[in-house]
């Protein structure tokens, strides 16, 4: 099974460049194409679930060539990035009927999905920053997609601010290369447990916190995100907001800083001070909106700081809590995003005081909004209350009750928010008669319905106890195991 | 997973469960099979409840946080949730607008009544956290059954009940910490001087006042009993969420924290602010359900300052007020269900004479009416009576203030006699409207009448057997401790007594009144209204010539000192609900109005965090 880690590459990017050769003279070609592609990816990392392993590329022992790691963390991540990835691409062949040259669309899509896919499982440090700007890239022009004012305005702050980071990170590792003198991160790692986390490696880390941080969201660096969003289609919004700002943010964070740099107590507190600042400033920017879409790329904003938080505290419960969350906000919120393009494909419109009536209208949607916005508010039983709640718990038990208030108010403004859609969109009548333009189409009902199955489901991981969720123990594992031995 | 089902403790559960079920796969024509369905899993439910309440299943340990366990607290509040669902699902079969919402309704009641026995079952501190959190959930949509009008009412009731959720997770979190475990039955007398703790148990009791409606976190309640449908106001508010709220307070104030004074005289203070605060908001009402919810949060206050009291006849009354309040608050509503169902409104002011056309909802609900008002031998009366001596025993121990607390649910009681003469006088005994004799109002189906005459015949039984077994049955079990009654009051007696006035006096006035009754119109100076003209108008129909009960009671709002303080409630300064939307308010503008969309603005932001997090960690 290690051997299939590879494909998880270059399966995408082969896809990626086979779509615009032949479309041309098949329409169907980048569905079909598009959707095997993915469905194949899902498969393998489910299957990749509780493996582990390094596969070297070309044959080339460690300090020669690329490794490619597989371990707890990287077996969610892949699935999280792969099983959301074939809901969006399931939603995307009717979506996608609005806009024009589809092949264009998939063909991005995959380059996103190979960039996320290729982050996630590189133990290379520079080879990270090569896939990250392929994930990257692609999103801007995923962004910048229905071509209007509004989008590449988006798009290019987006770009800019994009740009921006990524010339931090490469600054970054510019740092670590001197100093280390090796690209390989468990070589990195080795080397700095004798070097000691000297200034130079400092300043390294600050520069990852600042760049991957934009990447991830974070308050003060979020500014690009709820422009760039919601201006993307439906299905790419949902893989902006679902996965792209966790595979290439919080994820190399984590990797980073648990098992390469190891977590020290103040970078441990930049987290938690980040994690709070990105949970109360995203969600009270997000209870003002009126865009639904808008309104939930904020609290993406707001979300990724519980994860954040999670992860700060550094104890084991708070770790299964973040990753949890981490899990959990990329299926509800990628639905939300789902929704709010179902909504817009029937209705075009997604303004809520334009908006009213929709449960009436699209009573699936509004059924699985309503699942979603649950989930999102932390209501039982669905997923979204169980890892709100382990990370408050994990909170309380390393003693930052302060933190954990936070935690409290937050979620509460979040449900109030996520009340007021469910009450403007899809309960109350409408100001004026809507008119129905699209009814919905099975594969999006299809998608819509295997995520909102997934947020009922996935609470069942907690049966066993709180203390480690079943999915994501052993990611838990490979980040308290410490920094990697060579 | 089967096998886990049929473990006789979970079977209340499992059987409301995949009721539920089957009602939503129905087809959505069968309307009256789902109502039968609804009737038959709730009956069903209450037969799987009979081992538990008789006491021969008491624990069951499962895998992980499945820990539950039946002792007499738990089995009260499970046992009458059983029975609302019985009730409330015989009535909703042929309530008009239950069908109009399709099959959800009898899911949702259903899904409530597994989740609520769930929540008294539950052993462990995280499964109650997960049922209460569904109760609040089930809540949110039955409310919004009612459609787009409840909309509102929907969300500010799943804001407040979800924000106390998530506050109840942060006590239960403390708690977990500071004894290691989450086992109910584990955590005993918990020292809330301990600060934590302290914060721990005020958590709890947020949590259960804003599910029972006490102050300040019952604003959610009116709303909802003006504009969700009637047998969602009788299942839920009136009846289900007190039981729990009533429940989660009882058990956190008894069983897990050992509460110093300090604790029990907030609590009393809440309690008499509640009692006195919803019986004067009750007074003004002009609508009868709005007027009923008002008194569903007043009479909370009772149960407060009963638990409050830290006595054990305190106790026992505060629980004991719980059954009695969830029984004559659900037959109100139903009362004026029936009202709504024949008249198409409740308004006060467009009602009157239904008791000669609706003798039955009439009946049921005047015995309804004196009960709440704790007129004796009603079971109101007995509980109140157990709080009062609660309230003068606890003075023992501190003086002074008891005589605040006690004056406060005497006059609170008074007044809710004074605010049902009112009701009872606008909806069934003055004069009909012509709008009400217009509608041709008759008695309601009995299945609509049933349930109202059932809770009536409890209301009595419970008053005049209270030692008998009202106490020994339901409430020595649930409050745990023997009780000590200092004040006499012997309910079989008394009851007798009262009859034999009552019929004593009816007879003399039928003997000497019989055939001499005059029946005339109303009139003022001797002169008959009905013979005058006034500008060629027959005054009769002159509305404005009509003195109501209503009008009546408008004058309080005039009285000096009471205007500024009915004039700040309407405009939601005791709203904590308000109060957090304009707090909240004032941030978002502020933060919006900072991002302004300049790109240079954002860079400069970036800038900022990199200069902050390269001072702190180069340090």
């Amino acid at each position: 099974m290690i051997h299939a880690i590879p494909m998880m590459v270059v399966l995408p990017l082969a896809g990626a460049f086979f779509i615009p050769m032949v479309s041309r003279r098949a329409a169907w070609v980048p569905d079909a194409v598009g959707n095997a592609v993915m469905v194949v990816l899902a498969v393998i990392s489910f299957g990749l679930i509780g493996r582990e392993g390094i596969y070297h590329v070309g044959g080339w022992p460690t300090p020669l060539g690329i490794d490619l790691r597989l371990d707890g963390l990287t077996a969610i991540l892949l699935l999280a990035v792969n099983g959301i990835g074939l809901c969006a691409a399931l939603f995307s062949v009717s979506y996608m009927e609005l806009y024009t040259s589809k092949f264009r669309y998939y063909s991005l899509f995959l380059f996103m999905v190979a960039g996320m896919n290729g982050v996630i499982i590189t133990g290379d440090l520079f080879n990270l920053y090569v896939f990250m700007e392929i994930a990257a890239i692609a999103s801007y022009a995923l962004v910048a997609f229905g071509c209007e004012h509004e989008e590449l305005e988006a798009s290019f702050k987006y770009a800019v601010l994009g740009g921006v980071a990524s010339s931090l990170i490469l600054i970054g590792i510019a740092v670590v290369y001197m100093i280390t003198g090796s690209l390989n991160m468990a070589q990195i790692a080795d080397r700095i447990q004798t070097i000691g986390l000297t200034p130079p490696i400092l300043l390294a880390l600050c520069l990852f916190v600042a760049g991957f941080g934009l990447k991830a969201a974070l308050v003060p660096f979020h500014a690009w995100l709820p422009d760039a969003h919601p201006s993307a289609p439906a299905p790419v919004s949902a893989m902006l907001s679902g996965v792209l700002i966790k595979a290439i943010g919080v994820y190399v964070m984590a990797r980073l800083f648990f098992n390469v740099f190891g977590p020290t107590s103040d970078l441990l507190a930049v987290m938690r001070l980040l994690g709070v600042l990105s949970m109360v400033i995203g969600v009270l920017l997000a209870v003002g909106q009126w865009d639904m879409k808008r309104l939930f790329a904020y609290h993406s904003i707001s979300q990724i700081g519980y994860v954040m938080l999670g992860l700060g505290l550094g104890t084991p419960l708070g770790l299964a809590g973040g990753l949890f969350h981490l899990l959990n906000h990329s299926v509800f919120k990628s639905l939300l995003f789902l929704n709010a393009g179902s909504v817009e494909y029937s209705t075009g419109r997604r303004n809520l005081k334009q908006l009213g009536g929709m449960a009436r209208i699209l009573p699936l949607t509004g059924g699985t909004t309503l699942v979603a916005s649950m989930s999102i508010g932390g209501v039982p039983p669905f997923n979204g209350f169980w890892s709100k709640l382990i990370i408050i718990f994990a909170c309380i038990r390393a003693g930052f009750y302060g933190l954990a208030g936070w935690a409290v108010l937050v979620s509460v403004i979040t449900l109030a928010s996520f009340l007021k859609v469910l009450r403007y969109g899809f309960y109350e009548a409408p100001a004026e008669k809507l008119r129905v333009e699209r009814s919905m189409a099975p594969l999006m009902a299809v998608a819509l319905l295997l995520l909102a199955i997934s947020c009922l489901a996935m609470s069942l991981f907690v049966v066993t106890g709180l203390e480690s969720p079943v999915l994501v123990d052993r990611a838990v594992e490979a980040l308290s195991a410490g920094v990697f031995g060579m | 997973m089967l096998e886990l089902m049929l473990e006789p403790i979970l079977m209340p559960l499992t059987i409301a469960f995949l009721g539920g079920l089957v009602c939503l796969l129905l087809p959505e024509r069968l309307i009256r099979a789902r109502g039968l369905v609804g009737l038959a899993t709730s009956l069903l439910v209450l037969l799987a409840m009979w081992p538990l309440w008789t006491g021969d299943i008491t624990t069951y340990h499962g895998p992980g946080i499945l820990q539950l366990r039946a002792d007499g607290l738990a089995c009260l509040g499970a046992l009458m949730s059983a029975v609302f669902g019985v009730l409330i699902s015989l009535y909703s079969i042929s309530y008009l607008k239950v069908r109009a919402s399709g099959r959800r309704f009898f899911t949702y009641l259903l899904w409530t009544l597994a989740a609520a026995e769930g929540a008294f079952l539950a052993d462990n501190l995280i499964l109650l956290l997960m049922f209460w959190g569904i109760l609040g959930l089930t809540l949110y949509l039955m409310v919004g059954l009612a459609g787009p009008e409840a909309a509102s009412a929907a969300k500010k009731t799943f804001i407040i009940v979800g924000a106390t959720d998530s506050l109840l997770v942060m006590g239960a979190g403390i708690v977990w910490m500071l004894t290691g475990t989450t086992r109910l039955s584990e955590l005993q007398a918990l020292n809330t001087s301990v600060v934590p703790l302290g914060i721990a148990f005020w958590t709890f009791v947020a949590a259960a006042f804003a599910k029972a409606g006490a102050f300040p976190l019952h604003t959610w309640l009116p709303e909802v009993g003006e504009r969700a449908l009637v047998p969602v106001t009788a299942y839920l508010p009136a009846a289900l969420d007190k039981l729990l709220g009533i429940y989660l307070l009882a058990r956190a104030s008894i069983h897990i924290f050992a509460l110093g004074l300090g604790e029990r005289t907030g609590l009393m203070f809440l309690g008499a602010i509640t009692v006195i605060a919803a019986v004067m908001m009750a007074l003004v009402q002009h609508d009868l359900r709005r007027l009923l919810a008002y008194h569903a949060v007043s009479q909370v206050g009772y149960m407060v300052l009963g638990i409050g009291t830290g006595t054990a006849v305190g106790i026992a009354g505060g629980i004991f007020h719980m059954l009695n309040n969830a029984i004559y608050k659900s037959c109100l509503f139903l009362g004026a269900g029936a009202v709504e169902t024949e008249c198409g409104h409740t308004d006060l002011d467009r009602l009157g004479g239904l008791a000669r056309v609706m003798p039955l909802t009439f009946g049921a609900f005047l015995v309804a009416a004196l009960a709440i008002s704790g007129v004796p031998p009603l079971n109101g009366f007995a509980s109140k009576w157990m709080v009062y001596q609660g309230i003068i025993e606890s003075g023992q121990e501190r003086v002074g203030l008891w005589i605040v607390w006690l004056a406060a649910a005497m006059l609170g009681s008074a007044l809710t006699l004074a605010s049902f003469v009112k009701a009872l006088n606008a909806t069934f005994l003055r004069k009909a409207s012509p709008e009400v004799e217009a509608a041709e109002p008759r008695e309601p189906s009995a299945a609509m009448w049933l349930p109202m005459l059932i809770l009536a015949v409890f209301c009595v039984a419970l008053g005049v057997g209270v030692h008998r077994f009202s106490l020994p049955v339901f409430i020595r079990p649930a409050s745990g401790t023997a009780l000590k009654l200092p004040g006499v009051w012997a309910a079989g007696p008394a009851t007798l007594m009262l009859l034999t006035a009552l019929a004593a006096g009816g007879g003399v006035g039928l003997l000497t009144l019989r055939g001499r009754i005059r029946r005339t119109g109303t009139y003022v100076g001797g002169e008959i209204l009905s013979q005058t003209y006034i500008s060629g108008v027959e005054a009769e129909s002159r509305p404005d010539l009509e003195v109501t009960g209503v009008d009546f009671y408008r004058e309080i709002e005039h009285l000096p000192g009471l205007a500024r303080m009915y004039d700040l409630a309407r405009k939601g300064a005791f709203d904590l609900y308000e109060i957090g939307l304009r707090v909240v308010g004032y941030f978002v503008e502020l933060l919006r109005s900072a991002h302004t969309g300049i790109l240079l603005t954002y860079i400069s932001w970036v800038v900022a965090g990199l200069l902050g997090i390269m001072i702190f960690l180069l340090r």
